[in-house]
């Protein structure tokens, strides 16, 4: 290969420096303040289109009362499996309820689900894993034992196993997804303590005698949140597509409650999708649509909390 | 070698005992035992032939001295029955079992190959349009929905195209096939590729004057595909997990199907039985996949 084909093979990252190098020498270069994270990504386009767009879906669910006028769950037999209108902008399904009013308020308790379900399991896999990074001892190896038997169960296989001991509902639909989640988080903040405790300020810490309490959780934790959060949204997105399947086989949450996963549980007959696809259409393209939008904000925080990355 | 697979075997052992036992425990405090499974409380009320009954068969027996028989039993093929229709489970495994593995075998084959191929195209091409596009085409393929997939499959191919029948085998192994691409492996195979073609092997290979060609295909994508197949590898218990929602959708008569119709009846025998098979599978495939990258990179073995 000639040297003139590898000089002229420019990216798009080599142009954003040969800008940068003529700012500098214009003397125009401003120090631009704030977090370096955020400025990261927010200059990444798919992850502010995430942003965007799960802001919009999780606004639209909160404020679903305001944007439609009907109740999600009122049987209206006189519209029975009605298309589309400017009444009903996505129909009404088999028994006259209002679709678009369901997939907006089947939105809140999915979104619930998903998200809840990943806060928490973040929140104890932190809290452990943190701990044990850094003391180690009797409850580490427990705690390293316990996260291997539950994984592993490939993770459809634990949770309908569970839904089977304990029975359907909400409540037992995520605190059975929490069982499951916490030990992959867990295990990332175990290993991120386990590098960090060797750094040279922690030994600077742990000389001035402060107590391991406040050298664990506020001095290496916030270095080790970076691939936390990644994972969080990793996990939303794993669970609201687990809360659709699971609904979609009518083993999830109650079908008395709306959720994206049971308004799809419709489709299971082959003469409702072949004849009323708003029925399952509309919502299928809502749950991928916030699941797509939640794995770009990962990918962008990937990208951005990543310090080997430029940007 | 010999003391490495030992020690992994050290700690995989335990860990399926103690899975087993937990199992055992959850089947053994569900209401009911083995002889109100086989008889009908109408016909047999005398409690005392009952309790003979219940001698003759261990069920008096101590907790661990029950696990001990039952856990001898599993080891021999011997599942017990099932609640609804009491049918012999292992007899049921083995009728169900060639079905799935012909569905999520073949696409986790297909889909490896086509996956790492494009991962490889995808790291080579970095930063073009060829890599964005792959990149967001593997990001939407993630995020819908494997049954939504499958049901808009349905729904183009077989109802309005007529390309597949409805109830044919092929469209479900085509839509789980190209269901699994996406789903990590078109991902982890660019990232691997991207580290390999960063190594100072390459720079060597492309300094001695080889073609471009040799020095990706057989530099690079050689190297990038270690640790796509450990990935591929820890994709496997997918042949059991995965399919379970895709054959509800397309009526397949697998494993996960069956799974599916004993939680829906709570038939806990049918339930934990297949929970702890795949078990099984997972400690035996992370087992076999240690010792593999073992043998491939001693690094792994002398470190410990």
């Amino acid at each position: 290969m000639a040297l003139s084909d590898i000089v002229s093979r420019r990216s798009r990252l080599d142009r954003q420096f040969d800008q940068l190098k003529r700012l500098e020498e214009a003397g125009q270069l401003k120090v631009r303040g704030g977090s370096r994270v955020v400025r990261k990504f927010f200059n990444n386009r798919l992850a502010l289109l995430g942003l965007i767009i799960f802001t919009l879906i999780l606004l639209a669910a909160i404020f679903a009362p305001l944007l439609t006028g009907w109740d999600p769950t009122r049987v209206n037999l006189k519209a029975i499996s009605q298309a589309p209108s400017a009444e009903h902008w996505f129909g009404t399904d088999k028994t006259g309820r209002d679709v678009f009013a369901r997939i907006l308020y089947g939105g809140r308790i999915s979104i619930l689900v998903g998200l809840g379900s990943a806060l928490i399991s973040a929140a104890i896999g932190v809290i452990i894993g943190c701990y044990c990074g850094y003391v180690g001892g009797r409850l580490d190896t427990l705690a390293m034992r316990v996260s291997e038997a539950i994984m592993a169960f490939p993770e459809i296989i634990l949770v309908l196993m569970l839904v089977t001991i304990v029975g359907q509902s909400l409540f037992n639909l995520m605190a059975i997804f929490i069982v499951g989640g916490w030990c992959g988080i867990y295990r990332l903040v175990r290993a991120q303590m386990l590098s960090i405790r060797e750094e040279e300020y922690v030994q600077a810490l742990r000389s001035f005698g402060l107590s391991r309490g406040l050298i664990a959780f506020k001095h290496m934790l916030p270095n080790a949140l970076g691939p936390v959060m990644v994972n969080i949204t990793l996990s939303t997105a794993a669970f609201i597509l687990q809360e659709a399947g699971l609904s979609f086989l009518g083993l999830g949450v109650p079908l008395s409650m709306p959720t994206w996963g049971n308004i799809l549980n419709a489709a299971q007959d082959l003469h409702v999708l072949q004849n009323n696809w708003w029925l399952w259409l509309p919502v299928g393209l809502f749950i991928s649509l916030f699941v797509l939008s939640v794995n770009f904000i990962g990918d962008g925080l990937r990208d951005a909390t990543d310090p080997t990355q430029q940007g | 070698m010999l003391t490495y697979i030992a020690r992994r075997l050290l700690i995989i052992v335990p860990m399926a005992i103690a899975i087993s036992f937990l199992i055992y425990l959850a089947l053994d405090l569900s209401p009911g035992d083995a002889v109100s499974r086989m008889l009908s409380p109408e016909r047999t009320t005398d409690p005392a032939r009952l309790e003979e009954l219940r001698h003759a068969l261990g069920l008096d027996q101590p907790l661990l001295v029950r696990y001990w028989t039952w856990l001898t039993g599993v080891v021999r093929g011997n599942f017990g029955f099932t609640l609804t229709g009491g049918v012999p489970i292992g007899q049921l495994l083995a009728d169900r079992l060639p079905a799935t593995l012909e569905l999520s075998g073949t696409a986790l084959i297909l889909s490896s190959i086509v996956g790492s191929i494009l991962g490889a195209i995808s790291a080579l091409k970095r930063y073009t349009i060829t890599d964005n596009v792959l990149t967001i085409v593997g990001m939407v393929g993630v995020s819908v929905p494997e049954f939504f997939f499958g049901l808009v499959a349905i729904v183009v191919f077989a109802l309005n195209l007529h390309w597949f029948p409805v109830g044919g085998r092929l469209l479900p192994s085509y839509t789980t096939y190209w269901d699994h691409i996406p789903n990590l492996i078109l991902r982890y195979a660019r990232a691997a590729m991207l580290d390999a073609l960063s190594r100072e092997f390459i720079k060597t290979a492309r300094s001695k004057g080889l073609p471009e060609w040799r020095v990706n295909l057989l530099h690079g994508f050689r190297v990038a595909l270690t640790p796509v197949i450990v990935l591929i590898g820890f994709r496997l218990p997918i042949l059991i997990g995965g399919s379970v929602i895709i054959e509800q959708v397309f009526q397949w008569p697998g494993l996960g199907n069956l799974f599916v119709t004993a939680v829906r009846n709570k038939d806990l025998p049918v339930v934990m039985t297949i929970a702890l098979f795949s078990v099984v599978l997972v400690l035996v495939v992370s087992l076999l996949i240690d010792v593999l990258t073992a043998i491939i990179d001693p690094r792994v073995r002398l470190g410990g």
